[in-house]
Protein backbone atom coordinates (compact mmCIF):
# COMPACT_ATOMS: atom_id res chain seq x y z
CA UNK A 1 0.00 0.00 0.00
CA UNK A 2 2.79 2.37 1.05
CA UNK A 3 4.60 1.52 -2.17
CA UNK A 4 1.52 2.17 -4.24
CA UNK A 5 0.98 5.50 -2.52
CA UNK A 6 4.56 6.50 -3.21
CA UNK A 7 4.27 5.50 -6.85
CA UNK A 8 1.27 7.66 -7.45
CA UNK A 9 2.54 10.63 -5.48
CA UNK A 10 3.29 12.48 -8.72
CA UNK A 11 -0.32 12.11 -9.74
CA UNK A 12 -1.45 15.15 -7.75
CA UNK A 13 1.33 17.19 -9.36
CA UNK A 14 0.23 16.05 -12.79
CA UNK A 15 -3.40 17.00 -12.09
CA UNK A 16 -2.23 20.40 -10.81
CA UNK A 17 -0.26 20.85 -14.02
CA UNK A 18 -3.43 20.34 -16.03
CA UNK A 19 -5.22 23.15 -14.21
CA UNK A 20 -2.39 25.62 -13.70
CA UNK A 21 -1.43 28.10 -16.42
CA UNK A 22 1.86 27.38 -18.22
CA UNK A 23 5.10 28.26 -16.45
CA UNK A 24 6.62 29.72 -19.59
CA UNK A 25 6.22 33.35 -20.64
CA UNK A 26 5.17 34.27 -24.15
CA UNK A 27 8.02 36.71 -24.57
CA UNK A 28 8.13 39.22 -26.36
CA UNK A 29 4.29 39.46 -26.33
CA UNK A 30 4.12 39.13 -22.56
CA UNK A 31 6.27 41.26 -20.31
CA UNK A 32 9.22 39.41 -18.88
CA UNK A 33 9.60 39.98 -15.14
CA UNK A 34 13.27 40.18 -14.31
CA UNK A 35 14.54 40.36 -10.73
CA UNK A 36 15.73 43.74 -9.45
CA UNK A 37 19.27 42.43 -9.22
CA UNK A 38 19.37 41.12 -12.80
CA UNK A 39 22.55 42.11 -14.61
CA UNK A 40 21.19 43.66 -17.80
CA UNK A 41 22.10 46.65 -19.95
CA UNK A 42 24.98 48.84 -18.76
CA UNK A 43 24.04 52.32 -17.55
CA UNK A 44 26.26 55.16 -16.43
CA UNK A 45 25.91 58.21 -14.26
CA UNK A 46 27.89 60.72 -16.34
CA UNK A 47 28.14 63.12 -13.39
CA UNK A 48 30.19 60.64 -11.41
CA UNK A 49 32.47 59.19 -14.10
CA UNK A 50 35.92 60.76 -14.20
CA UNK A 51 37.42 58.60 -16.92
CA UNK A 52 39.84 56.87 -14.57
CA UNK A 53 39.68 53.65 -16.60
CA UNK A 54 39.49 51.19 -13.68
CA UNK A 55 36.42 49.55 -15.22
CA UNK A 56 38.23 49.13 -18.55
CA UNK A 57 41.24 47.52 -16.89
CA UNK A 58 39.25 44.79 -15.15
CA UNK A 59 36.72 44.07 -17.88
CA UNK A 60 37.40 40.47 -18.93
CA UNK A 61 35.68 40.74 -22.31
CA UNK A 62 37.00 44.02 -23.72
CA UNK A 63 33.48 45.34 -23.51
CA UNK A 64 34.62 48.84 -22.58
CA UNK A 65 37.04 51.20 -24.24
CA UNK A 66 38.46 54.47 -22.98
CA UNK A 67 39.65 56.81 -25.69
CA UNK A 68 41.79 59.59 -24.29
CA UNK A 69 42.26 62.57 -26.54
CA UNK A 70 44.04 64.78 -24.06
CA UNK A 71 44.34 65.07 -20.29
CA UNK A 72 40.77 66.20 -19.83
CA UNK A 73 39.10 64.82 -22.93
CA UNK A 74 37.97 61.24 -22.98
CA UNK A 75 35.31 58.99 -24.39
CA UNK A 76 34.05 55.86 -22.61
CA UNK A 77 32.55 53.43 -25.11
CA UNK A 78 30.58 50.27 -24.36
CA UNK A 79 30.32 47.35 -26.80
CA UNK A 80 27.22 45.39 -25.76
CA UNK A 81 27.91 42.58 -28.22
CA UNK A 82 31.24 41.83 -26.51
CA UNK A 83 30.03 42.39 -22.97
CA UNK A 84 29.59 39.33 -20.78
CA UNK A 85 27.26 41.16 -18.35
CA UNK A 86 29.47 40.01 -15.52
CA UNK A 87 29.22 43.07 -13.30
CA UNK A 88 32.97 43.47 -12.85
CA UNK A 89 32.97 47.08 -14.11
CA UNK A 90 30.44 48.14 -11.51
CA UNK A 91 32.51 46.51 -8.76
CA UNK A 92 35.80 47.97 -10.00
CA UNK A 93 34.45 51.51 -10.32
CA UNK A 94 35.32 53.34 -7.10
CA UNK A 95 32.82 56.13 -7.81
CA UNK A 96 29.88 53.82 -8.42
CA UNK A 97 29.34 55.52 -11.78
CA UNK A 98 28.75 52.44 -13.90
CA UNK A 99 26.14 49.77 -13.14
CA UNK A 100 23.63 47.33 -14.59
CA UNK A 101 19.97 48.01 -15.15
CA UNK A 102 17.57 45.06 -15.12
CA UNK A 103 16.67 45.56 -18.77
CA UNK A 104 17.48 43.08 -21.52
CA UNK A 105 19.66 44.18 -24.42
CA UNK A 106 18.00 43.54 -27.77
CA UNK A 107 19.62 41.07 -30.11
CA UNK A 108 20.84 42.24 -33.48
CA UNK A 109 22.61 41.02 -36.57
CA UNK A 110 24.60 44.22 -36.61
CA UNK A 111 26.64 44.47 -33.39
CA UNK A 112 28.01 47.88 -34.38
CA UNK A 113 24.51 49.35 -34.09
CA UNK A 114 24.43 48.60 -30.37
CA UNK A 115 27.65 50.43 -29.46
CA UNK A 116 27.01 53.26 -27.04
CA UNK A 117 29.21 56.14 -25.97
CA UNK A 118 28.62 56.12 -22.22
CA UNK A 119 30.34 59.41 -21.62
CA UNK A 120 32.11 61.91 -23.80
CA UNK A 121 33.97 64.74 -22.17
CA UNK A 122 35.32 67.63 -24.18
CA UNK A 123 37.89 69.99 -22.78
CA UNK A 124 35.88 72.85 -21.27
CA UNK A 125 38.63 75.43 -21.70
CA UNK A 126 38.67 74.91 -25.43
CA UNK A 127 34.95 75.22 -25.38
CA UNK B 1 34.93 -11.53 -35.00
CA UNK B 2 31.92 -12.13 -37.18
CA UNK B 3 29.45 -9.30 -37.75
CA UNK B 4 31.51 -6.77 -35.91
CA UNK B 5 30.09 -3.32 -36.59
CA UNK B 6 31.43 0.00 -35.40
CA UNK B 7 28.87 2.72 -34.79
CA UNK B 8 29.92 6.33 -34.36
CA UNK B 9 28.13 8.36 -31.70
CA UNK B 10 28.86 12.08 -31.54
CA UNK B 11 30.32 14.65 -31.50
CA UNK B 12 26.80 15.71 -32.47
CA UNK B 13 24.24 13.07 -31.73
CA UNK B 14 20.70 13.08 -30.31
CA UNK B 15 21.76 10.58 -27.67
CA UNK B 16 24.65 12.62 -26.37
CA UNK B 17 24.22 16.31 -25.68
CA UNK B 18 27.90 16.64 -24.93
CA UNK B 19 30.45 17.13 -27.71
CA UNK B 20 32.16 13.79 -27.37
CA UNK B 21 32.92 11.39 -30.18
CA UNK B 22 32.52 7.69 -29.43
CA UNK B 23 33.16 4.71 -31.64
CA UNK B 24 31.27 1.74 -30.26
CA UNK B 25 31.91 -1.79 -31.51
CA UNK B 26 28.91 -4.06 -31.48
CA UNK B 27 28.09 -7.57 -32.54
CA UNK B 28 24.35 -8.14 -32.76
CA UNK B 29 22.89 -6.68 -29.59
CA UNK B 30 26.11 -7.01 -27.62
CA UNK B 31 28.54 -4.18 -27.14
CA UNK B 32 32.13 -5.35 -27.46
CA UNK B 33 33.86 -2.16 -26.45
CA UNK B 34 34.42 1.40 -27.46
CA UNK B 35 36.88 4.21 -27.87
CA UNK B 36 36.49 7.96 -27.76
CA UNK B 37 37.88 11.24 -28.92
CA UNK B 38 37.91 14.35 -26.80
CA UNK B 39 38.81 17.97 -27.31
CA UNK B 40 35.89 19.39 -29.27
CA UNK B 41 35.31 22.13 -26.73
CA UNK B 42 38.90 22.82 -25.78
CA UNK B 43 39.14 26.57 -25.31
CA UNK B 44 42.60 26.84 -23.82
CA UNK B 45 41.31 28.38 -20.62
CA UNK B 46 44.43 27.52 -18.63
CA UNK B 47 46.59 29.37 -21.14
CA UNK B 48 44.16 32.27 -21.42
CA UNK B 49 44.25 32.61 -17.64
CA UNK B 50 47.98 33.33 -17.77
CA UNK B 51 47.31 36.34 -20.00
CA UNK B 52 44.70 37.96 -17.77
CA UNK B 53 44.86 39.46 -14.32
CA UNK B 54 43.55 37.67 -11.25
CA UNK B 55 40.28 39.61 -11.26
CA UNK B 56 39.51 38.97 -14.92
CA UNK B 57 40.30 35.30 -14.36
CA UNK B 58 37.42 34.88 -11.92
CA UNK B 59 35.06 35.57 -14.79
CA UNK B 60 37.05 33.52 -17.28
CA UNK B 61 37.12 30.50 -14.97
CA UNK B 62 33.38 30.76 -14.53
CA UNK B 63 33.20 29.70 -18.20
CA UNK B 64 34.96 26.38 -17.60
CA UNK B 65 31.61 24.79 -16.93
CA UNK B 66 28.06 25.88 -17.66
CA UNK B 67 26.51 23.83 -14.89
CA UNK B 68 28.91 24.04 -11.97
CA UNK B 69 30.35 27.46 -12.77
CA UNK B 70 30.19 28.69 -9.19
CA UNK B 71 32.24 25.92 -7.62
CA UNK B 72 35.06 26.60 -10.08
CA UNK B 73 35.28 30.27 -9.19
CA UNK B 74 34.94 29.42 -5.49
CA UNK B 75 37.91 27.07 -5.65
CA UNK B 76 39.93 29.55 -7.70
CA UNK B 77 39.15 32.42 -5.32
CA UNK B 78 40.09 30.38 -2.26
CA UNK B 79 43.39 29.57 -3.99
CA UNK B 80 44.13 33.24 -4.73
CA UNK B 81 43.10 34.19 -1.19
CA UNK B 82 45.44 31.52 0.18
CA UNK B 83 48.32 33.07 -1.79
CA UNK B 84 47.36 36.55 -0.61
CA UNK B 85 47.03 35.31 2.96
CA UNK B 86 43.62 36.90 3.45
CA UNK B 87 40.57 35.41 5.05
CA UNK B 88 37.16 36.32 3.71
CA UNK B 89 34.35 37.37 6.06
CA UNK B 90 32.28 34.47 7.50
CA UNK B 91 29.10 35.71 5.82
CA UNK B 92 30.81 35.53 2.43
CA UNK B 93 31.88 31.94 3.18
CA UNK B 94 28.27 31.02 3.91
CA UNK B 95 26.99 32.71 0.76
CA UNK B 96 29.58 30.84 -1.30
CA UNK B 97 28.48 27.55 0.27
CA UNK B 98 24.81 28.38 -0.29
CA UNK B 99 25.47 28.94 -3.97
CA UNK B 100 27.48 25.70 -4.14
CA UNK B 101 24.58 23.73 -2.68
CA UNK B 102 21.99 25.38 -4.93
CA UNK B 103 24.24 24.50 -7.83
CA UNK B 104 24.44 20.89 -6.68
CA UNK B 105 20.64 20.70 -6.49
CA UNK B 106 20.31 22.15 -9.98
CA UNK B 107 23.02 19.91 -11.41
CA UNK B 108 21.60 16.71 -9.89
CA UNK B 109 18.05 17.52 -10.99
CA UNK B 110 19.29 18.31 -14.49
CA UNK B 111 21.07 14.98 -14.58
CA UNK B 112 18.03 13.14 -13.24
CA UNK B 113 15.97 14.62 -16.07
CA UNK B 114 18.50 13.51 -18.66
CA UNK B 115 18.62 9.97 -17.30
CA UNK B 116 14.82 9.77 -17.15
CA UNK B 117 14.59 10.97 -20.75
CA UNK B 118 17.09 8.36 -21.89
CA UNK B 119 15.13 5.55 -20.28
CA UNK B 120 11.88 6.90 -21.72
CA UNK B 121 10.31 8.47 -18.64
CA UNK B 122 9.40 11.86 -20.05
CA UNK B 123 7.21 12.79 -17.08
CA UNK B 124 10.09 12.52 -14.63
CA UNK B 125 12.22 14.51 -17.05
CA UNK B 126 9.67 17.32 -17.20
CA UNK B 127 9.18 17.39 -13.43
CA UNK B 128 12.88 17.27 -12.62
CA UNK B 129 13.58 20.18 -14.95
CA UNK B 130 10.61 22.09 -13.64
CA UNK B 131 11.85 21.71 -10.07
CA UNK B 132 15.36 22.65 -11.10
CA UNK B 133 14.06 26.05 -12.21
CA UNK B 134 13.40 26.94 -8.56
CA UNK B 135 17.05 26.67 -7.64
CA UNK B 136 18.04 28.62 -10.76
CA UNK B 137 15.49 31.28 -9.84
CA UNK B 138 17.05 31.71 -6.41
CA UNK B 139 20.52 32.01 -7.88
CA UNK B 140 19.33 34.53 -10.46
CA UNK B 141 17.48 36.60 -7.90
CA UNK B 142 20.42 36.87 -5.51
CA UNK B 143 23.37 37.07 -7.90
CA UNK B 144 21.84 38.60 -11.02
CA UNK B 145 22.83 35.79 -13.40
CA UNK B 146 21.11 32.54 -14.16
CA UNK B 147 24.02 30.50 -15.46
CA UNK B 148 27.06 32.71 -15.00
CA UNK B 149 26.40 34.02 -11.54
CA UNK B 150 29.56 36.12 -11.13
CA UNK B 151 28.99 35.72 -7.41
CA UNK B 152 32.61 35.41 -6.37
CA UNK B 153 35.16 38.14 -5.97
CA UNK B 154 38.67 37.78 -4.69
CA UNK B 155 38.07 38.68 -1.07
CA UNK B 156 34.46 37.61 -0.78
CA UNK B 157 31.27 37.72 -2.79
CA UNK B 158 29.82 40.48 -4.91
CA UNK B 159 26.38 40.72 -3.28
CA UNK B 160 24.83 40.61 0.14
CA UNK B 161 21.47 39.12 1.10
CA UNK B 162 18.81 41.31 2.62
CA UNK B 163 15.90 40.15 4.78
CA UNK B 164 13.42 39.87 1.91
CA UNK B 165 15.84 37.78 -0.15
CA UNK B 166 16.57 35.49 2.80
CA UNK B 167 12.84 34.98 3.28
CA UNK B 168 12.39 34.27 -0.44
CA UNK B 169 15.19 31.68 -0.32
CA UNK B 170 13.65 29.95 2.70
CA UNK B 171 10.20 29.72 1.20
CA UNK B 172 11.45 28.62 -2.25
CA UNK B 173 13.61 25.94 -0.65
CA UNK B 174 10.66 24.71 1.36
CA UNK B 175 8.47 24.46 -1.78
CA UNK B 176 11.30 22.81 -3.66
CA UNK B 177 11.62 20.25 -0.89
CA UNK B 178 7.98 19.21 -1.32
CA UNK B 179 8.49 18.85 -5.07
CA UNK B 180 11.76 16.95 -4.71
CA UNK B 181 10.28 14.58 -2.12
CA UNK B 182 7.48 13.76 -4.56
CA UNK B 183 10.01 13.11 -7.25
CA UNK B 184 12.15 10.93 -4.97
CA UNK B 185 9.10 8.87 -4.03
CA UNK B 186 8.48 8.12 -7.67
CA UNK B 187 12.10 7.34 -8.43
CA UNK B 188 12.43 4.97 -5.51
CA UNK B 189 9.35 2.99 -6.49
CA UNK B 190 9.06 3.27 -10.27
CA UNK B 191 9.51 -0.28 -11.68
CA UNK B 192 10.37 0.96 -15.19
CA UNK B 193 13.32 2.93 -13.85
CA UNK B 194 14.46 -0.06 -11.78
CA UNK B 195 14.26 -2.38 -14.73
CA UNK B 196 16.32 -0.09 -16.95
CA UNK B 197 19.03 0.75 -14.43
CA UNK B 198 19.39 -2.06 -11.91
CA UNK B 199 22.45 -4.19 -12.57
CA UNK B 200 23.49 -2.10 -15.59
CA UNK B 201 27.25 -1.59 -15.95
CA UNK B 202 28.23 -2.17 -12.33
CA UNK B 203 31.55 -0.69 -11.27
CA UNK B 204 33.50 -2.13 -8.36
CA UNK B 205 35.22 -0.04 -5.72
CA UNK B 206 38.54 -1.39 -6.99
CA UNK B 207 37.85 -0.13 -10.48
CA UNK B 208 36.92 3.27 -9.04
CA UNK B 209 40.30 3.48 -7.32
CA UNK B 210 42.11 2.23 -10.40
CA UNK B 211 40.63 4.96 -12.61
CA UNK B 212 40.74 7.60 -9.83
CA UNK B 213 37.03 8.27 -10.24
CA UNK B 214 35.50 10.72 -7.76
CA UNK B 215 32.18 12.16 -6.74
CA UNK B 216 28.75 10.52 -6.82
CA UNK B 217 29.96 7.70 -9.11
CA UNK B 218 32.60 6.71 -6.55
CA UNK B 219 30.11 7.00 -3.69
CA UNK B 220 27.63 4.82 -5.58
CA UNK B 221 30.29 2.10 -5.63
CA UNK B 222 30.81 2.28 -1.89
CA UNK B 223 33.91 4.52 -1.92
CA UNK B 224 33.18 6.92 0.89
CA UNK B 225 34.81 10.15 -0.31
CA UNK B 226 33.44 13.65 -0.12
CA UNK B 227 35.74 16.64 0.12
CA UNK B 228 33.12 18.66 1.95
CA UNK B 229 33.81 16.34 4.87
CA UNK B 230 37.34 15.06 4.12
CA UNK B 231 39.09 18.34 3.31
CA UNK B 232 36.49 21.00 4.00
CA UNK B 233 36.68 24.55 2.80
CA UNK B 234 34.98 26.93 5.21
CA UNK B 235 32.16 26.84 6.30
CA UNK B 236 31.65 23.11 5.59
CA UNK B 237 33.73 22.26 8.66
CA UNK B 238 30.92 23.76 10.75
CA UNK B 239 28.01 22.19 8.89
CA UNK B 240 26.43 18.84 9.64
CA UNK B 241 25.47 16.67 6.71
CA UNK B 242 25.34 13.06 5.63
CA UNK B 243 27.56 11.64 2.92
CA UNK B 244 25.40 9.34 0.82
CA UNK B 245 26.97 6.08 -0.30
CA UNK B 246 25.66 2.94 -1.90
CA UNK B 247 27.26 -0.47 -2.34
CA UNK B 248 26.00 -1.71 -5.71
CA UNK B 249 27.86 0.54 -8.15
CA UNK B 250 25.33 0.14 -10.96
CA UNK B 251 23.31 2.81 -12.75
CA UNK B 252 20.55 2.41 -10.17
CA UNK B 253 22.92 3.09 -7.28
CA UNK B 254 24.13 6.24 -9.04
CA UNK B 255 20.56 7.41 -9.46
CA UNK B 256 19.81 6.87 -5.79
CA UNK B 257 23.00 8.53 -4.58
CA UNK B 258 22.38 11.66 -6.63
CA UNK B 259 18.69 11.79 -5.76
CA UNK B 260 19.41 11.50 -2.04
CA UNK B 261 22.24 14.02 -2.28
CA UNK B 262 19.71 16.50 -3.64
CA UNK B 263 17.68 16.03 -0.48
CA UNK B 264 20.81 16.41 1.65
CA UNK B 265 21.73 19.62 -0.18
CA UNK B 266 18.28 21.03 0.52
CA UNK B 267 18.87 20.34 4.22
CA UNK B 268 22.28 21.99 3.95
CA UNK B 269 20.70 25.09 2.38
CA UNK B 270 18.38 25.31 5.38
CA UNK B 271 21.28 24.94 7.81
CA UNK B 272 23.29 27.57 5.95
CA UNK B 273 20.39 30.02 6.00
CA UNK B 274 19.85 29.38 9.69
CA UNK B 275 23.49 29.73 10.74
CA UNK B 276 24.54 32.50 8.38
CA UNK B 277 26.29 35.23 10.41
CA UNK B 278 25.75 38.92 9.75
CA UNK B 279 28.39 41.30 8.59
CA UNK B 280 30.50 42.28 5.62
CA UNK B 281 30.80 40.13 2.50
CA UNK B 282 33.85 41.58 0.81
CA UNK B 283 37.31 42.58 1.98
CA UNK B 284 39.72 44.54 -0.18
CA UNK B 285 42.30 42.34 -1.82
CA UNK B 286 45.58 43.59 -3.30
CA UNK B 287 45.90 43.33 -7.07
CA UNK B 288 49.42 41.92 -6.97
CA UNK B 289 49.75 38.43 -5.56
CA UNK B 290 53.00 37.47 -3.76
CA UNK B 291 55.05 34.69 -5.37
CA UNK B 292 54.10 31.20 -4.30
CA UNK B 293 51.97 28.16 -5.01
CA UNK B 294 48.55 27.13 -3.81
CA UNK B 295 46.48 23.99 -4.20
CA UNK B 296 42.79 24.00 -3.30
CA UNK B 297 40.29 21.21 -3.81
CA UNK B 298 36.56 21.29 -3.44
CA UNK B 299 33.57 19.05 -4.01
CA UNK B 300 31.69 19.98 -7.18
CA UNK B 301 28.39 18.25 -8.07
CA UNK B 302 30.41 15.72 -10.10
CA UNK B 303 33.25 15.26 -7.63
CA UNK B 304 36.60 16.73 -6.80
CA UNK B 305 37.66 19.95 -8.51
CA UNK B 306 41.35 20.69 -8.16
CA UNK B 307 43.08 24.03 -8.69
CA UNK B 308 46.80 24.61 -8.74
CA UNK B 309 47.93 28.21 -8.86
CA UNK B 310 51.44 29.60 -9.20
CA UNK B 311 52.20 33.25 -8.82
CA UNK B 312 55.37 35.08 -9.85
CA UNK B 313 54.45 38.24 -7.98
CA UNK B 314 52.81 40.04 -10.87
CA UNK B 315 49.16 40.86 -11.61
CA UNK B 316 48.73 37.78 -13.79
CA UNK B 317 49.08 34.19 -12.57
CA UNK B 318 52.09 32.26 -13.89
CA UNK B 319 50.15 29.00 -14.08
CA UNK B 320 46.60 27.87 -13.45
CA UNK B 321 46.04 24.12 -13.57
CA UNK B 322 42.50 22.83 -13.40
CA UNK B 323 41.53 19.21 -12.90
CA UNK B 324 37.88 18.38 -13.23
CA UNK B 325 36.03 15.25 -12.10
CA UNK B 326 34.68 14.29 -15.53
CA UNK B 327 38.10 13.50 -16.92
CA UNK B 328 38.60 10.39 -14.81
CA UNK B 329 34.98 9.32 -15.29
CA UNK B 330 35.47 9.53 -19.06
CA UNK B 331 38.45 7.20 -18.94
CA UNK B 332 36.22 4.56 -17.39
CA UNK B 333 33.62 4.58 -20.19
CA UNK B 334 35.29 2.00 -22.49
CA UNK B 335 35.58 -0.44 -19.60
CA UNK B 336 31.94 0.13 -18.67
CA UNK B 337 30.74 -0.38 -22.21
CA UNK B 338 32.25 -3.84 -22.51
CA UNK B 339 29.61 -6.58 -22.30
CA UNK B 340 26.44 -4.53 -22.09
CA UNK B 341 23.46 -4.50 -24.45
CA UNK B 342 23.13 -1.84 -27.15
CA UNK B 343 19.92 -0.59 -25.51
CA UNK B 344 21.86 0.16 -22.32
CA UNK B 345 24.37 2.51 -23.96
CA UNK B 346 22.28 5.62 -23.19
CA UNK B 347 21.90 4.55 -19.57
CA UNK B 348 25.66 4.10 -19.18
CA UNK B 349 26.51 7.40 -20.88
CA UNK B 350 23.81 9.35 -19.07
CA UNK B 351 24.56 7.63 -15.75
CA UNK B 352 28.03 9.10 -15.64
CA UNK B 353 26.78 12.70 -15.73
CA UNK B 354 29.38 13.85 -18.21
CA UNK B 355 30.52 17.41 -18.50
CA UNK B 356 32.84 17.42 -21.47
CA UNK B 357 33.28 21.20 -21.38
CA UNK B 358 34.83 20.79 -17.92
CA UNK B 359 37.11 17.99 -19.07
CA UNK B 360 38.28 19.82 -22.19
CA UNK B 361 38.55 23.29 -20.64
S1 LIG C 1 32.86 54.29 -14.98
FE1 LIG C 1 33.95 54.43 -13.04
S2 LIG C 1 35.79 53.15 -13.32
FE2 LIG C 1 34.94 53.54 -15.34
S3 LIG C 1 36.05 55.33 -16.07
FE3 LIG C 1 34.17 56.10 -15.12
S4 LIG C 1 34.74 56.52 -12.99
FE4 LIG C 1 36.37 55.23 -13.85
S1 LIG D 1 29.69 43.78 -17.47
FE1 LIG D 1 31.67 42.72 -17.52
S2 LIG D 1 32.06 42.34 -19.70
FE2 LIG D 1 30.45 43.92 -19.58
S3 LIG D 1 31.55 45.86 -19.68
FE3 LIG D 1 31.29 45.38 -17.50
S4 LIG D 1 33.18 44.28 -16.95
FE4 LIG D 1 33.06 44.30 -19.19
Amino acid sequence: MERLKKRFSLLSAIIDALIEPPETVGYPFTKLELPETYRGAIVIDPEKCTGCGLCVRDCPAQGLELVKKSRHEFKLIHYPARCAYCGQCSISCRRKAISHSNQLVGSTSNPEALVVVLKEKEDEEQG
Amino acid sequence: MQNRISIPIGPQHPLLKEPLSMMIDISGEKVLGGSMRLGYVHRGIERLAEQRNYIQNVLLIERVCGICSHVHTTTYCYAVEALLGIEIPPRAQYIRALMCELERIHSHLLWLGILAKHVGLETIFMHAWHDRESSLDIMEAISGGRVSHAANQIGGVSFNLDKAQAEMIRSTISNLRTQVEGLLNVIETEPALHARTQGVAPVSAEMIRQYCVVGPIARASGVDIDLRRDDPLPPYDQLEFKVITHADGDAWARTLVRAQETRESLNLCDTIMRDMPDGEVLVRAPRKVPPGEAIIRSEAPRGEVFYYLRSDGSENPARVKIRTPTLSALSMIPAQLAAIQVADIPVVLAGIDLCVACADR
